[in-house]
């Protein structure tokens, strides 16, 4: 049963408060604004809304369920092995390394608030679904919050790489908003079969960023 | 050409198999098993002075049409060295309902190595093609593998207007999976066009190569000939190196993969890039 205290832990873990230094990283975005391919509040718009219903909807979040139910079954095999699906999803080592990064500091964390956990070091979505499994988020919830904290973190990483003033930051929330519920749709309707999706210019981008000379974020 | 673009409804639908087997027998690499089912062989391995058994798989209807499944299972035992190509591109035709389907698994086993160098694949328009793509390396194998994607064939008119893919490729290590490539789309799904996705480009390859470090990735991004062919991202992850490409030209594509490959011939494989003889004609 979903009580009141698991949707006030579903917040913590979306706040962009939590420690695990999502905002030094910019999945792509920093690079596809450097070749001048991201200019505007609408470009912007069209990318992270891509991303998230092309890429996120069909990786992160699909995996993030199957850990979240392997962790209630007590099934912690199960959750390694999509967490392992799930890094080999990962387009370039830029990309891996971010989310392995921020999975073992919320790792870190999550023994710290009274949440056991055996591994060091699992992709952010897996770290998020013990956490989710154990404080009894709902899992639709989970995955819209995971959504919600991925959009957030992309339009303030364009804030300042486009750059776009605050009020477009807070119009393409609103815009991005609405495109949440369909990719938690397309993420819980797929089949274990169908997981996955490489972003062609995503990858290639993320790519070239690991050797973009000037940058504000992070490898 | 046009006759090649329709698929002809009475035509009966093939379940083609093609099973191979490599040893590594008295210092050479020698077919040990064959087995096919159906139109799907290859010309006698012949032995180029680099000492790599090369194999050509042939696919004598040429092209696949609604319903037909072209199964290939290869087996590089020990020690064995084995380079596989096609003398032509791989062709989807247009379906009107049914998806034509190439699975493809390959194993290499340890000290083993593949040389996996196919022509390209060409999606014609209304084309419903499945391409499922397995390598199984040990962690002492030794592997370079592209894969190339055409879209529609624009010379003739046709500029995939219609059509699915539904592709996957998997790259294994000491069976644990290390990448997991997924390609899926209808044509006019908003990934052809989308600056994330394929940007309006054409043509679509991948390199792969292992065991890889830096330095390989480095050779890839300061290769003048792959870097002016495609707009191509190369990086690490763990020991295979991944590289994608993306072009509006097939001609252009190939030379920045021959190019690729002949840069990871000598320091993934250690041999002398010799471009096989069928690629010359």
């Amino acid at each position: 049963m979903t009580t009141n205290t698991s949707v006030y832990r579903l917040w913590q873990m979306i706040s962009p408060n939590l420690p695990v230094g999502a905002y030094s990283y910019s999945q792509g975005l920093e690079q596809v604004t450097h070749t001048a391919k991201i200019t505007d509040e609408a470009t912007t718009m069209n990318w992270i809304s891509g991303v998230l219903e092309h890429g996120l909807a069909r990786t992160d979040i699909p995996v993030l369920l199957r850990v979240y139910h392997a962790m209630r079954n007590g099934d912690e095999e199960g959750a390694l092995w999509w967490s392992q699906q799930l890094l080999a999803m990962r387009e370039t080592a830029e990309l891996r390394l971010e989310d392995l990064s921020m999975g073992a500091a919320l790792l870190r964390l999550l023994p710290e608030l009274g949440v056991p956990v055996t591994a060091t070091e699992l992709p952010f979505a897996a770290a998020f679904a013990i956490g989710a499994a154990a404080w009894n988020v709902d899992p639709t919830d989970a995955c819209a919050g995971y959504a919600w904290s991925w959009s957030e973190q992309q339009v303030t990483a364009a804030i300042k790489l486009v750059p776009l003033g605050h009020t477009a930051g807070q119009r393409l929330l609103l815009a991005l908003g609405e495109k949440i519920e369909r990719a938690v749709t397309i993420a819980s309707e797929l089949g274990d079969e169908e997981l996955g999706m490489s972003l062609p210019g995503l990858a290639i981008a993320s790519a070239k960023h690991e050797t973009q000379y000037t940058r504000l974020f992070r490898s | 050409m046009l006759a090649e673009s329709v698929s002809n409804p009475g035509k009966s639908k093939w379940h083609a198999k093609l099973s191979l087997e490599f040893s590594h027998r008295r210092n050479r690499t020698v077919l040990s098993e064959r087995a096919h089912k159906g139109p799907f062989c290859i010309q006698k391995p012949f032995y180029p002075a680099d000492g790599v058994c090369h194999v050509y798989l042939i696919h004598p209807p040429g092209g696949m049409v609604a319903g037909d499944v072209l199964d290939l299972d290869v087996q590089i035992k020990d020690s064995a060295n084995v380079l596989i190509t096609t003398p032509s591109s791989a062709k989807f035709y247009r379906s009107n309902a049914d998806d034509s389907m190439q699975k493809q698994t390959l194993r290499i086993g340890s000290n083993a190595s593949l040389e996996w160098l196919p022509m390209d694949t060409i999606l014609f328009g209304g084309s419903r093609a499945r391409i499922d793509t397995e390598f199984h390396l040990d962690a002492d194998a030794a592997f370079i593998g592209w894969e190339a994607l055409s879209l529609g064939r624009p010379m003739s008119g046709d500029h995939y207007e219609s059509g699915t893919l539904r592709q996957c490729t998997k790259i294994f290590v000491d069976s644990e999976v290390v990448l997991l490539e997924r390609l899926d789309w209808s044509a006019n799904d908003s990934v052809l066009q989308a600056d994330w996705g394929l940007a309006g480009h054409t043509v679509w390859g991948m390199v792969y190569a292992y065991p890889a470090d830096k330095s390989t990735v480095i050779s890839i991004r300061e290769n003048h000939v792959v870097q002016t062919n495609a707009l191509t991202g190369a990086t690490l992850l763990g020991r295979l190196m991944v590289a994608r490409c993306m072009s509006n030209s097939a001609q252009s594509l190939r030379l920045a993969l021959e190019a690729s490959w002949k840069t990871l011939r000598q320091s993934v494989i250690e041999r002398e890039p010799i471009p096989p003889r069928i690629w010359m004609t």
